[in-house]
């Protein structure tokens, strides 16, 4: 049920993919991302997915997880695509079928590649979260963003919240199954009903979660306080990150990819 | 007459992802109407997912489960429903799932989903708030002012306000000190009596269990190890500290003396039987109560 949600989830592993510097993937990742917005043909999108497939099959991530992970942006993606079929110019498709005269060509190129440009883009970012875990994750970013210290931006306090939040999703997520269940087991019902009876169902389920995750900050808090947290400077790592052969390999492949499809702009 | 009755049931958590787990594995139990049961087994044997499979909580990944003779999963969803009211479940640490603004709002939301009238709610609401042992004069108060304990007890309230035939509790004492510990296995020992509904108590501690039920059910790693009679698992003391479960301060004292060579029972659990028992020796078989 709830627990089924892959948006977001982390999938141990030992591959390449895995191995990667995590700071390496947040770049590469929007790259990848910048690199889907420079596309302008079809053989670019052609290199993309293939890119994508290598990424795939190098992470070891089976399939049909990376196809799940798609499910829940099903009807954005049939939203973009019909709109975009719809309000397409030029040349019809059937020039003597006076009725489908708003089908063009161009309508269908848009759809068909805007579909494609969005399961790229959220296979591409989910990947990242695929294969590194939430922790390496802050990690990355507050070295990435290291630089904005400079400017007094609370860089560490900012990665320390976000790696807090991140930490508490499974465990909120356990607690949500936990509550469904125990308000199941004294019948109450989720399933039936318009969606105002739906939504008051929910009541018996949410306040329990909010009186539960401030019970949990609060713990958290002293558990911290006990232990002198402070954040902020001459903290040392646990971990610390360092770039290898195989992030330049990566970054060099991904910067091919990129310069592959500009050039692809170019000629076509 | 059989009440629920598990045939090869088997759960697994996570399929098709690299956290695939069995927690149940070909689970076949059998429980008479009236009894008082006792699971025990250590964490993550699979008491819990158990419990939650005989109120169709949970579905089985293979195998069935039966209550009061009808399959549950081969009926449609309202008779399940139904069946979580003829299977009261409360879970581990039941006072998280407290909501409402009042005590007496709290526990009528269970009398309430089973659509009964004003008149049979306030019955129900009152006579399970004297099951946990709790005054009248706390149906008023927000369920969040109350302690800890207090916040369980009206949380078990409000599963007993079902007037289920069948009452599973998960860890009810967990947490709880020692007083607050007797006081609920003592009112759930008079709530089994008076009521003489079926009773499963969950825990991980032999004492919670030994001193209230009829037969004990021990789990270890998904698998029902033994369902017997208290005394019959208790012949087995050895077995059950093979398997990392503690077995009572009392019987621990006559495994020692019949170690250290004095003829007495090992099978004993009980303060009462204990002392009939050194008494019988000490006047050479005479008993002597």
């Amino acid at each position: 049920m709830i627990k089924d949600i892959t948006l977001g989830q982390y999938f141990p592993g030992a591959s390449p993919i895995h191995k990667l510097d995590p700071r390496t993937k947040v770049l590469l990742t929007i790259l990848y991302i910048v690199s889907l917005f420079v596309i302008r043909g079809g053989w670019g999108y052609f290199v993309s997915a293939a890119m994508m497939f290598v990424i795939i099959a190098l992470s070891r991530i089976p399939f049909g997880v990376v196809l799940r992970g798609i499910k829940p942006i099903l009807f954005v993606l049939l939203f973009t695509a019909t709109f975009n079929l719809i309000y397409g110019t030029g040349t019809p498709i059937f020039e003597d079928v006076s009725w489908l005269g708003w089908l063009t060509w161009n309508g269908l190129r848009n759809a068909v590649f805007m579909a494609v440009r969005i399961i790229l883009l959220v296979i591409g970012t989910s990947f990242m979260t695929y294969t590194t875990s939430p922790i390496m994750l802050t990690g990355a970013m507050e070295s990435l963003l290291a630089p904005l210290k400079w400017v007094k931006v609370p860089v560490h306090e900012l990665s320390m919240m976000m790696t807090i939040a991140l930490r508490f999703i499974p465990t909120l997520v356990d607690e949500t199954d936990k509550i469904i269940s125990a308000q199941k087991a004294r019948g109450a019902d989720f399933e039936t009903g318009n969606i105002f009876r739906r939504a008051k169902a929910l009541v018996p389920i949410l306040i329990p979660l909010i009186i539960s995750a401030f019970r949990r900050a609060e713990e958290l808090a002293d558990a911290m306080e006990c232990r002198c947290y402070h954040g902020g400077n001459d903290r040392t790592r646990y971990k610390v990150f360092h770039f290898a052969a195989r992030d330049a390999l990566a970054a060099l492949v991904m910067t091919g990819q990129l310069a592959l499809i500009i050039f692809l702009n170019v000629v076509t | 007459m059989e009440i629920i009755r598990t045939e090869n049931l088997t759960h697994r958590y996570g399929i098709g992802t690299p956290f695939e787990k069995t927690a149940l594995d070909g689970v076949n139990i059998s429980v008479r109407e009236g009894e008082y049961v006792g699971v025990i087994g250590q964490t993550g044997s699979g008491k819990s997912t158990l419990i939650s499979h005989l109120n169709a909580i949970l579905k089985p990944t293979e195998g069935k489960v039966f209550v009061d003779g009808a399959d549950l999963w081969s009926e449609n969803k309202a008779r399940r429903i139904e069946t979580r009211f003829k299977v009261g479940l409360v879970f581990q640490y039941p006072e998280y799932q407290l909501f409402e603004e009042t005590v007496y709002k709290d526990i009528a939301f269970g009398p309430k989903n089973m659509k009964l009238d004003e008149a049979e709610i306030d019955r129900r609401v009152r006579e399970s708030l004297r099951f946990v042992g709790m005054g009248e004069d706390c149906l008023d108060k927000s369920p969040f002012d109350l302690s800890g304990g207090q916040k369980r007890r009206i949380a078990i309230a409000g599963v007993m306000a079902l007037e289920p035939k069948v009452l599973i509790l998960d860890e009810p004492a967990a947490g709880l000190d020692p007083k607050g510990r007797d006081e609920i296995l003592s009112r759930i020992r008079d709530y089994h009596k008076e009521t003489g509904s079926t009773v499963l108590l969950v825990s991980h501690s032999m004492e919670d269990i030994a001193n209230n039920a009829d037969s004990i059910i021990v789990m270890e790693g998904g698998r029902v190890r033994m369902h017997e009679t208290v005394d019959a698992v208790f012949e087995r003391a050895d077995e059950l500290i093979a398997m990392g479960l503690d077995i009572p301060q009392i019987t621990k004292v006559f495994i020692d003396l019949r170690e250290k060579g004095y003829d007495v029972r090992t099978d004993i659990y009980t303060i009462e039987t204990a002392k009939r028992e050194i008494l019988s020796k000490l006047t050479g078989g005479a008993s002597r109560d």
